[in-house]
């Protein structure tokens, strides 16, 4: 399904979310190039971060990204199994099960810190996902300058 | 002579707050007793030593003190605001008044610090005499006496078995301050409870002089192996004051902040070389020592401890700098 | 507490250790190092004892001299079987002075520790009240949780007290103390205190044994317990984690099942 807009329309205040993605290099990103190639239209809130592996994201980029102004954050790497390195993305998951709990226990829920797995196949599930996720973003609003993990201007 | 009772403190501070003070006052929250901003409908909890001191509105715990904006092709200074909000500071503790002296000498030495003299001028410190002291307390071996007035404005003393708090200004500001508060307080006789007995524990001299002697002895191999070098002690401590430059940037400015340090971290006298002349935590306990005992009084003419005891109160290690300071003694014997 | 002092005092003796790591009978319970047998007589413990012995087996001072007895209650025990299972320490270095309350419950290295932690608190777990609290916060709003943390971390300080204090926390650099890049703000203001706190709480993920010490070295009374419960009970929910009870465990992040969940991932 082609979609030449983003699927909600913009807020009156028009706040366009600013969202982050922690990305691998052999899968999803392989990925977002394919929806580029086959010209899919997708939001452009996002600001691709390319990893050679999920496995090399520490939790603490997540927060040096809501800490420099993103509204959102997406991981996003190898289906489990298919790994370019084996066993990164396994690494990965287990540390983002214990990391989401202890970030929505702090205020960052599943409206703002998102996981997939998108293979260099999904170009369509990539763009699909961005603009879901932009979408949701959007009605969640801006990342509260009041969270304690944002750097105050 | 003018008195308040001691449960309406709030009345106080609300007088002092319509005067256009901000005020500072011990406050109660989640079980630690600290010193914060008052608002209306805050209690205030005289009855201990807060966990924190005076530093904090003098010398914050961080504090941009330079800023640059970042443009294409360099970058250009920016003002860093240094003003400083009137305040009046509530039942501080003598010790906490007592440790003004340290940080003023320090701060205008060879550099005028600007930021801290403007809130130091800004700020009128009303002490309260202490009736009771805990086995932390030791002001009176370091100078100090629980209804001791030096670096105070003012000074509230418990009366009437602590019924009543009796005000006294002591400088201008003081002054200031209690015409200020005219309306909050009453006239009349009140009998001064007895400050806090506290028999003095050691002689400050006398451990200088074992300090300037014994920088090789091994008495301090022994002696911080409890300590875990955290910087609880040194940011508790009312006269601690060493920090830290840190550059922090982001796409429109870098900002230079000064935040504190302690010079119980392991990391505090690292070299760029890998070498660290303070190797490990005894070296770092001997410095804390030297430093308010020994290395600060030959300088400034006052040691850098007014005995407030908060270092060991919180210490969960059980460091205790005035045990230190009396197993010097005894071997200086 | 007169069989742990004769029970030191034997270790000692018998040079088995070089120094056994209590606490002293006075007020406050600080700190003790006994090096001599005779000192031992100053040794005891009870519940006011909270600070986690185990600590200073990361302390470079004291690993000069191992091996050493550590007075350890159940939670003490738990690290010393942790710090085992990452190789901090050789077996033999360490032996545990078991107590909890007023019994001493015998000496033990870190395979008899974990033993005696099977067969008799297996069940140990965080406080109901505590958990209640953690429940409690999870049902309020995302906007009123950031709020509470907001509250409470601007109190942080950065003293580090949480981080000397816990036995697990032994790098010797520290990500707060890298500054190529500088990962997380030495101000002790806003961002820096939230990642900071979260970031310990995280690196203790499957190797905090819920003693409290960090809570109760914290001079400004931050309730890192919630976090650190939190992280237990999803730890032990979601892959059965149980630190300190096995010596030979696998560390929970460095490990991996095909069977971990991933439900929340799209």
């Amino acid at each position: 399904m082609m979609k030449t807009e983003t699927s909600t329309a913009p807020a009156p205040a028009a706040f366009e979310p600013r969202i982050t993605a922690f990305v691998c290099n052999w899968c999803t990103y392989a990925g977002a190039d394919l929806a580029g190639t086959s010209r899919l239209q997708y939001a452009s809130n996002m600001r691709i971060i390319k990893l050679p592996c999920t496995g090399r994201i520490d939790p603490l980029f997540v927060l040096k990204a809501f800490e420099n102004g993103a509204d959102a954050v997406l991981v996003s790497g190898c289906h489990p199994g298919d790994c370019h390195y084996t066993s990164g993305n396994y690494h990965a998951r287990r540390r983002w099960t214990l990391f989401r709990k202890l970030l929505a226990l702090t205020g960052i829920g599943d409206d703002r810190l998102f996981f997939s797995w998108v293979s260099a196949a999904e170009g369509q599930k990539f763009a699909d996902l961005v603009n879901d996720v932009t979408a949701k973003v959007r009605k969640a609003g801006p990342f509260r300058a009041a969270h304690p993990g944002r750097r105050a201007s | 002579m003018k008195t308040i009772e001691t449960g309406r403190l709030p009345d106080l501070a609300q007088a002092l707050s319509a005067a256009g003070y901000r005020v500072v006052a011990p406050i109660e929250e989640g079980g630690v007793v600290r010193f914060r901003e008052w608002a209306p409908g805050l209690a205030i909890a005289p009855g201990v030593v807060p966990a924190n001191s005076l530093k904090d509105f003098l010398f914050p715990r961080s504090e941009v003190v330079a800023r640059f904006a970042l443009e294409p092709g360099g970058f250009s200074p920016a003002p860093v605001e240094r003003s400083a909000v009137k305040t009046a500071v509530l039942c501080a503790r003598p010790c906490d008044a007592a440790a003004l002296a340290a940080l003023d000498a320090v701060f205008n030495w060879d550099y005028r610090d600007g930021a801290y003299n403007a809130r130091r001028e800004a700020a009128t410190v009303v002490s309260l005499a202490c009736s009771k002291a805990d086995e932390h307390c030791f002001c009176t071996s370091v100078g100090g006496a629980p209804d001791g007035v030096a670096g105070a404005d003012a000074i509230l003393r418990p009366a009437d078995g602590g019924r009543l708090l009796v005000l006294d200004a002591l400088t201008e500001k003081g002054r200031a301050l209690d015409q200020a508060a005219a309306g909050a307080l009453a006239e009349g006789p009140a009998a001064l409870d007895a400050p806090a007995a506290l028999p003095r524990r050691f002689d400050p001299e006398a451990v200088g002089r074992w300090l300037a002697a014994n920088f090789e002895s091994p008495f301090w191999k022994e002696a911080a192996l409890a300590c875990l070098g955290c910087g609880a002690c040194a940011y508790a401590c009312p006269v601690c004051h060493c920090f830290d430059l840190q550059d922090e940037t982001d796409r429109a400015e870098c900002r230079r902040l000064r935040n504190w340090d302690s010079c119980g971290f392991g990391l505090f006298t690292l070299h760029a070389s890998g070498h660290n002349p303070r190797p490990d935590q005894s070296a770092r306990w001997r410095q804390r020592v030297m430093h308010k005992f020994s290395i600060y009084p030959q300088k400034f003419k006052t040691l850098a401890c007014t005995g407030c005891g908060r270092c060991s109160r919180l210490c969960q290690a059980g460091m205790a700098i005035a045990a230190t300071c009396e197993r010097i003694e005894a071997l200086g014997r | 507490m007169k069989a742990l002092r004769e029970a030191a005092e034997k270790l000692l003796r018998e040079k088995r250790v070089s120094l056994v790591i209590g606490y002293e009978g006075r007020k406050g319970r600080p700190a003790f190092f006994a090096a001599k047998p005779e000192d031992c007589g100053r040794l005891a413990y009870d519940a006011s004892c909270r600070q986690n012995l185990a600590a200073y087996l990361g302390k470079p001072e004291i690993r000069a001299r191992l091996p050493v007895a550590l007075v350890a209650p159940p939670a003490v025990l738990r690290s010393i079987v942790v710090m085992s299972a990452e190789s901090q320490v050789a077996p033999g270095q360490v032996l545990a002075l078991a107590v909890d309350g007023d019994s001493y419950l015998g000496t033990f290295d870190a395979a008899g520790a974990a033993e005696l932690l099977r067969a008799k608190y297996s069940t140990l777990a965080p406080e109901p009240a505590l958990l209640e609290r953690v429940q409690g916060l999870l049902q309020k709003s995302p906007a009123e949780r950031a709020a509470f943390w907001e509250a409470e971390f601007s109190k942080c300080t950065r003293c580090y007290a949480c981080r000397a204090a816990c036995p697990g926390c032994y790098c010797s650099r520290c990500i707060v103390e890298k500054n190529a890049p500088q990962w997380i703000s030495t101000a002790a203001l806003g961002h820096g205190n939230y990642t900071w706190n979260v970031m310990r709480a995280f690196h203790q993920s499957g190797r905090c044994t819920l003693c409290g010490a960090c809570e109760a070295a914290c001079p400004q009374g931050l309730p890192l317990m919630l976090l650190n419960a939190a992280l237990d009970r999803e730890a032990l929910e979601e892959f059965g984690s149980r630190p300190g009870y096995d010596p030979e465990a696998k560390p929970l992040i460095g490990s991996w099942s095909a069977d971990d969940d991933h439900s929340y991932m799209r």
